[in-house]
């Protein structure tokens, strides 16, 4: 038996370091690990999910901003600018909304409509694009005032 | 004795394979899920204005200088030279560009994060910290990332960057959030002109359903593997 002796110390050390293997692991990995998904590409944290469902949403899209502003809406849907959203060119709706009262982005400059209707090759041909705003009323033989505007001609939300 | 060895390396032999049809036989569970979503891109469509990405900014706090959606535009040269440029991925918009020779053709590509079936970036987490939830989203658990970099290196499309804020692993969501509220994905709601779609695939009223089933679409990097969510509508060659 004597020769044996040291054969169990190295047992029960090693027994030990399992069993405290084993506990520290049960502290240290969080309980809703791997109750959802696939082993292979969905073993995470369970809550994960619900944590970034959580978060706020901050653009609502046409209908939200249709609650109130129904006129515009109906006038948008009539013309070329149908697909473009209310906050494509207003910015956020949750930076105007009936807590905060904001005044929403009102950007009627040149640049913000050349933005997409500035001449380039890589936009489709049969979007309507002007090169230059003097080459533009030039065709359209209109004189160029200094100070002119898109939406001297074109309005906004109905564009021809 | 011959007869115990026989015996011995079949039980191994059993065993291992055991444990080599185990995982795929028991934890693969998928197949037939009706709950998967896919986003399209149109790159015929798209003009480039850089609304996606701006509004992408916005919704999800993307730090400056980070992109989890940018759009790239392709100038096809005359004598072949693919001129490709993203002005701060395209958020600004794009401006004429003045240069010698003739450009054969031109298009925007946007891009941002596929949503893989496979993939890498998630087998190469060693933390459990990114991985696919149900709904076939691929998604960055913040408080498990060790910010160890790996996913970043391993995703073939750059979709992914390390937050300079939070300092882990960030990339785009297809905005979870958003979706699980009925929303679409913020760069989906303020696209003009109807470039990006996003929806169920299964869902008759989503309006991928059917430009799924009707167009003839392309995915990037196939040659990965990795089985891309997002498809595109014509892609040229030289895309990458």
């Amino acid at each position: 038996m004597k020769h044996y002796s040291h054969i169990i110390r190295f047992a029960v050390i090693l027994v030990l370091a399992g069993i405290g293997f084993l506990l520290v692991r049960s502290f240290l990995v969080p309980d809703s690990f791997g109750i959802y998904g696939s082993y292979k590409y969905g073993f995470h944290r369970g809550d994960s999910d619900k944590e970034q469902e959580a978060r706020p949403t901050l653009y609502r899209g046409v209908d939200k901003c249709a609650q109130c502003h129904t006129e515009q809406k109906n006038s948008i849907l009539a013309g070329g600018h149908k697909d473009v959203t209310c906050e494509a060119c207003h910015g956020v709706w949750q930076a105007h909304n009936s807590q905060t009262k904001l005044v929403v982005k009102k950007d009627v400059s040149v640049e913000a409509c050349l933005l997409c209707h500035q001449k380039l090759e890589a936009r489709p041909k049969d979007f309507p694009q002007i090169e230059t705003l003097d080459k533009h009323m030039k065709d359209q033989e209109q004189e160029m005032d200094k100070g002119i505007s898109c939406i001297d001609c074109h309005s906004a939300h109905e564009p021809i | 004795m011959n007869q115990d060895r026989r015996k011995f390396l079949k039980t191994v032999f059993h065993s291992g394979l055991a444990i080599t049809v185990f995982p795929s036989g028991v934890f693969a569970s998928e197949g037939g899920n009706s709950n998967l979503y896919a986003f399209i891109v149109d790159t015929e469509k798209c003009i480039g204005c850089g609304k996606c990405a701006s509004a992408c900014r916005e919704e999800n706090n993307v730090p400056k200088d980070c992109y989890r959606t940018w759009i790239e535009r392709y100038r096809i040269m005359e004598n072949g030279e693919v001129k490709v440029d993203s002005p701060h991925g395209g958020e600004h918009g794009f401006e004429p560009v003045k240069d010698t020779g003739k450009v054969e053709k031109a298009f925007f590509v946007p891009k941002l994060c596929n949503h893989c079936k496979d993939p890498n970036c998630v087998q190469v987490c060693p933390v459990g910290a990114t991985y696919v939830s149900k709904e076939g989203f691929v998604l960055v658990d913040e408080k498990q990332c060790v910010a160890c970099g790996y996913c970043i290196q391993a995703c073939p499309y750059g979709a992914r960057f390390l937050n300079p804020v939070t300092n882990v692993a960030d990339k785009c969501t297809w905005c979870f959030h958003r979706v699980k509220q009925g929303l679409d994905p913020a760069c989906v709601t303020v696209c003009p002109a109807k470039a990006r779609l996003f929806g169920k695939i299964d869902d008759v009223n989503s309006s991928v359903h059917k430009v799924l089933k009707e167009k003839r679409l392309q995915i990037l990097k196939p040659e990965t593997g990795n089985n891309p969510m997002a498809f595109y509508i014509g892609l040229d060659k030289e895309v990458r």
